[in-house]
């Protein structure tokens, strides 16, 4: 009894057995598999249906007739063997090359030959390639691993590199064969035939063992027994092997999709922190909301904020999104590609972005190119022989508003919006003149000379003289439209030889330069180079660590530990342990020891 | 040097001259052609001529029509266009040209 099938041939029905069905497609298969489709495949074989369709019904009398694997047979027969079908090309040469020409001279590639695997099959795919028998590659494995492990790290990276011959073309690509369909029909029959071969054996192996009489039966009984059992050894080996990788592969997965899911969020939060910072940005630059003009003011060269934070948006923005694109990627298998045109245009804009911000960095340079100042020189009247003490004077605007700030806009009593900076430097020069005098260095950066001259000549620095006090403006000031470009003041006083002087305490953080910060509230003489202090301390005790365990101030270093001690101070030093005691102090040294 | 393969390419080198010498008169089809092929045992199996027919036919030699079948679906008839006339006559040409040369080449070889 056998199982049919209902087939429709090029238009007409047939009643086929199963197996003739089988034999019939696989021919089927074979043929399609020798011709290509600039050659008109679908054609052809619409050609070659119809022809065997003609051939079944002149064998089949009635309607009922099945088809046999013998009719498959004769028809195969007549129609020819796959390789029949194959068309000499070089008789035609104005047509293209097709593309199996160029297979049956490819060189063998590497698989990992898992048919003939113990362990990942690397070993056998290895002697495909060189073309060398399994079992020396199988020994020079062994050797590698007795070699300081080498071997094992490599066989791990190949089984892991090396793809699996799956289909049968690549495992005829792996033997260096031709691609053809003659051997890819071998192939399949070598499989077929191995399979038949181990169902006999097996079939062999039991009547053998039931039987068990005849001496040379049995003896080959054992040869089969004993091949077997390579066999049985052979796969449970694999087994195990696969079973192992596939635990390993696992946990690579597993580290994959950590890596792919921080990748995400790395790059959502560097995102969507970057659009929130934008946006308030764009948002402050068109409102106005006063504070944000401190960046429009920042750039000096005039280049529009948004346009620069756009840029910035870009170019910090687009590396971020791809990394989050390449989470996804690790997250999702089968995602979506967001196609090449997405792909480069976001490449374009961001290379755009690098090219605008470094054009813009380089515009925001050259504004700096050039620093400039101008010298405004007055004569001081004070009273001679007089102390003159010298403070600061906190802008009104600036009072209270703000904690001290080197670097504030302001709209000014005018409501025009003003800088103010508190870049400047107090230096003090005696001279031998007896007329005291202030100078006022204002210095600006600019494109150009006249650009940098124009801005210093428009800080606004005053100062004042009420009798011997000299008050100095606590910022400098400019109108914003200047922007900001390295303002800065110094203010040069000339003082003569003998005179007297005395900074104020809130001058402190304007005398970098000259004079020493301990100097300030003390009565200075101006001397030939320099000035003098009478009254001065030395440097106050600046240090001051209170951390647990550890103390250092005026008094001394104390150094605490669990069952331990170090007391340095005026007394002497005084190191406690568990076990000893060290005492240095006007007495002498002193150890003493529990034991 | 395989001898089957030899035969095999002298066979297949005519066969496209023969294909459109079969249609020279009228046009037929498919089982026509491999009839009169095979009686004159220049075919052995009858896949060989699929390829060649669609060949000849990409290359406007041939073209066909589909007619009504009393026994069975449609079949296809296959002609010979004006291209593939005049490409006729002139293989008809060369082949008595090469049959010429041939013969005088063997039969000379004959006589020594």
């Amino acid at each position: 009894m056998n199982k049919t099938v209902n087939i429709n041939l090029a238009g007409t029905f047939f009643h086929i057995d199963e197996d003739a069905y089988l034999k019939l497609q696989r021919y089927l298969d074979a043929i399609k598999r020798s011709f290509t489709d600039s050659q008109g495949r679908s054609e052809i074989i619409a050609d070659i249906e119809a022809r065997i369709a003609e051939l079944f019904n002149e064998r089949v009398q009635n309607d009922k007739q099945v088809i046999r694997i013998k009719e498959v047979d004769e028809v195969i027969s007549i129609m020819g063997q796959p390789e029949d079908y194959m068309v000499d090309d070089e008789i035609f040469e104005d047509e293209p090359q097709p593309s199996y020409q160029r297979k049956s001279t490819a060189s063998r590639k590497l698989f990992r030959d898992t048919d003939n695997s113990y362990i990942g099959g690397v070993s056998s795919g290895l002697g495909h390639y060189f073309g060398i028998d399994t079992i020396w590659i199988r020994l020079a494995w062994i050797l590698l691993i007795f070699g300081m492990g080498t071997g094992f790290l490599l066989y791990i990276l190949l089984w892991i590199l090396v793809p699996e011959a799956k289909t049968t073309a690549e495992k005829i690509m792996m033997t260096g064969e031709p691609v053809n369909i003659s051997n890819i029909e071998k192939k399949i029959k070598d499989g077929f035939e191995t399979v038949s071969g181990t169902v006999s054996d097996v079939a062999k192996n039991v009547t053998d063992s039931v039987s068990g009489a005849a001496k040379n039966v049995s003896d080959a009984a054992k040869k089969v027994d004993f091949q077997k059992q390579g066999n049985k050894m052979k796969s449970s080996s694999k087994n195990f092997f696969d079973t192992l990788a596939e635990i390993i592969m696992f946990f690579f997965k597993v580290i994959a999709k950590f890596i792919g899911i921080f990748l995400i969020l790395v790059g959502a939060f560097a995102l969507i922190a970057l659009i929130i910072g934008w946006f308030s940005f764009g948002v402050a630059d068109i409102v106005h909301i006063p504070g944000m003009d401190f960046v429009n003011i920042a750039i000096a060269g005039n280049s529009p904020v948004w346009l620069a934070s756009l840029l910035a948006f870009f170019a910090i923005g687009i590396p971020f999104f791809f990394l989050f694109y390449l989470g996804l990627k690790i997250l999702i298998n089968n995602l979506k590609s967001i196609g090449n045109i997405a792909k480069f245009t976001l490449l374009g804009l961001w290379l755009f972005s690098i090219i605008g911000l470094v054009v813009i960095g380089l515009r925001e340079a050259s504004e700096h190119a050039f620093n400039e100042r101008v010298i405004e020189k007055q004569e001081l009247f004070i009273t001679a022989n007089d102390t003159l003490e010298i403070k600061m004077e906190e802008n009104d605007l600036l009072r209270n508003r703000y904690r001290h700030d080197s670097f504030k806009v302001v709209n000014n009593e005018n409501g025009v919006p003003t800088i103010f900076s508190s870049d400047i430097d107090i230096i003090v020069k005696s001279t031998t003149d007896s007329l005291a005098t202030i100078s006022i260095e204002k210095s600006a950066d600019g494109r150009n000379y006249d650009k940098a001259i124009a801005r210093a000549k428009n800080i606004n620095f005053n100062y004042t003289l009420k009798g011997n006090t000299l008050q100095l403006n606590s910022h400098l000031s400019t109108n914003a439209k200047n922007k900001f470009s390295d303002q800065e003041i110094v203010v040069v006083l000339n003082l003569s030889e003998g005179s007297v002087v005395k900074f104020s305490n809130n001058t402190r953080r304007y005398l970098n330069h000259s004079i020493a910060s301990n100097y300030v509230n003390h009565y200075l003489n101006v001397v030939e180079d320099g000035i003098e202090c009478n009254d001065c301390e030395d440097d106050e005790f600046d240090i001051d660590v209170d951390i647990p365990n550890i103390k250092i101030d005026e008094n001394g270093i104390e150094i605490k530990a669990d069952k331990s001690s170090l007391k340095i101070n005026d007394k002497g030093i005084n190191a406690e342990s568990e076990e000893v005691k060290v005492k240095i102090d006007s007495d002498g040294i002193n150890i003493k020891s529990d034991n | 040097m395989k001898i089957e393969n030899t035969k095999a390419q002298m066979r297949k080198g005519v066969l496209e001259f023969c294909i459109l010498s079969v249609l020279k008169d009228e046009d037929a089809y498919v089982a026509e052609i491999l009839g009169t092929l095979k009686d004159a045992k220049l075919l052995v199996v009858e896949g060989t001529i699929y390829p060649l027919l669609t060949r000849l036919k990409n290359a406007g030699l041939l073209n066909y029509r589909w007619e009504e079948s009393t026994s069975g679906p449609p079949r296809k008839y296959y002609g010979l266009t004006e291209t593939g006339k005049l490409f006729l006559k002139e293989l008809n040409t060369t082949w008595s040209e090469l049959q010429n040369a041939v013969n005088l080449v063997t039969n000379q070889k004959k006589q020594h």
